[in-house]
């Protein structure tokens, strides 16, 4: 079969299908020779398309088509011994980029078994690459200036620590000891939070995990003897948003400091309950110890700055504080209802 | 030979937390020595023969980190016992050398005294014996 009138057996229609492809697409003889090109081919790889029809694949544009490999791969396909699917191949020409290519080559299905002929589609695939290392390369330059932001918080938060026990460690007035000790709990508590949202996945926070942290950072600092004083912490697999846990935090923090503080004198053993509970929309946090319970009237201690921070974060919740004596001791429970008294919510009217 | 006091090496690169460290170790009542980075920290192992822990940050200038220091220490001068602080929250306890602690920042202060505290009695009972 002469081999330079390979042109003259083919449809107009195939060949206006192989030029016409959006996709960069040869269809070559069985021994390589082009019979047509796709000017997305063309356009693609800068060959003239007036210089390939009727040339060997090796001899197109300035020769950067002659890949041993690939026309071995092509010999394979004619054959019928293999079929290229995916295969990567670097097109390398002079004082050109290299470009990566996926290509695709299969005899083309027309029923003529005497003449076959290969379609070989070829994807330059070098932006996409290039592009999803890029984007690899972002999330890996995310996650490490997450980390990095995360260790600064935790450094800066190690100084403002260090620097309050310093101090504590130096006056001399009890009381403004207990201050002191007091900022420094705030600040640990606000610390034990940051710690739980850089281990979480999606920046929520798990309230069990991290009033259980809390608790160990309250105790082990103002509990001197855990045979005596313990804290439990009971609550539910509740799921939240950073900025109401860290309210909620500082809240467990005030209203544990002052159980500690006041509830247990003269070595009284006892336990703090923290509770948590929430069902949609509303929710309950409870502290309770089992102390000598809240004196009241005249008796009642001046409200000090921790009532006052338990306060506002609770009206900023929109919660509702309510004390009552345990019996033995003292509960604080601070409830948030949705809808609490209004008529839109019909759901549960009845 | 006897002495009183333990020693604890204090290292750390930012001055107000290493000011905190040594105050925090002397409140304790131990004898103190502190260092910015790894060098100085080794600079002082080498010259002292008498320290019984060393309390170090892990992200340090320097030719070595913290948890690199800790192993280090551990190789020329096994008996020293090691406690490690860093700001990064998850740090594998398995990066460090067998029997150190690790502690994330911002540390517990009694936390750490008493991790000092059975550290160094640990360290007596097995090298003081008889």
């Amino acid at each position: 079969m002469p081999k330079t009138s390979t042109m003259h057996y083919e449809a107009a229609s195939t060949l206006a299908v192989v030029v016409s492809s959006n996709e960069p697409l040869l269809l070559l003889s069985e021994d390589q020779n082009v019979v047509a090109a796709s000017a997305s081919f063309c356009r693609a790889f800068e060959v003239d398309p007036s210089t390939v029809t009727g040339r060997r694949l090796c001899e197109i544009g300035a020769g950067e088509w002659d890949m041993p490999r690939l026309a071995s791969l092509l010999r394979a396909t004619a054959s019928g011994s293999a079929r290229i699917e995916a295969y990567e191949i670097d097109l390398v020409r002079p004082g050109r980029e290299t470009r990566n290519l996926v290509v695709n080559a299969r005899t083309l299905d027309d029923g003529d078994l005497d003449r076959i002929r290969l379609l070989l589609a070829v994807t330059d695939v070098t932006d996409a690459r290039a592009e999803t290392r890029l984007k690899d390369d972002l999330i890996r330059d995310k996650a490490i200036l997450l980390q990095e932001v995360q260790h600064r918080v935790a450094n800066s938060l190690q100084i403002i620590a260090s620097v309050l026990m310093q101090s504590a460690r130096r006056v001399q007035s009890v009381e403004a000891r207990g201050h002191l000790h007091n900022a420094h709990h705030r600040v640990m508590s606000i610390a034990a939070l940051q710690r739980q949202l850089s281990t979480s996945s999606g920046g929520r926070v798990e309230l069990r995990a991290y009033f259980t942290q809390l608790c160990q950072s309250l105790g082990a600092s103002m509990i001197s003897d855990p045979n005596r004083l313990s804290i439990a912490v009971e609550v539910d697999d509740s799921v939240v948003e950073p900025d109401f846990s860290v309210s909620l935090g500082l809240i467990v923090t005030e209203l544990v400091i002052n159980a500690l503080k006041h509830a247990f004198p003269d070595d009284r053993m006892g336990t703090i309950v923290i509770a948590y509970r929430s069902s949609g929309k509303d929710w309950t946090l409870s502290i309770t110890d089992d102390g000598i319970g809240m004196p009241l009237g005249t008796d009642a201690p001046k409200a000090g700055l921790g009532t006052g921070i338990v306060e506002a974060l609770a009206r900023n919740l929109q919660g509702e504080i309510r004390l009552g004596d345990a019996g033995p001791g003292t509960a604080v429970t601070i409830s948030h209802r949705q809808g609490a008294g209004l008529p839109t919510d019909v759901s549960k009217a009845a | 030979m006897k002495k009183d006091k333990a020693v604890v090496l204090v290292v750390e690169d930012n001055t107000i937390i290493r000011m905190g460290a040594v105050d925090l170790v002397l409140a304790a009542g131990y004898e103190v020595l502190e260092a910015c980075d790894a060098d100085e920290a080794i600079r002082i192992l080498e010259a002292r023969s008498d320290i019984d822990l060393v309390f170090t940050d892990v992200q340090m200038p320097g030719t070595m980190d913290g948890i690199k220091l800790s192993h280090y220490i551990r190789d020329r001068w096994p008996p020293v016992k090691l406690i490690v602080a860093s700001g990064a929250a998850i740090l594998e306890e398995s990066s460090l050398p067998d029997g150190s602690r690790f502690f994330p920042k911002p540390y517990d202060e009694h936390a750490i005294t008493d991790a000092m505290a059975r550290l160094l009695a640990s360290g007596r009972s097995t090298l003081t014996v008889g």
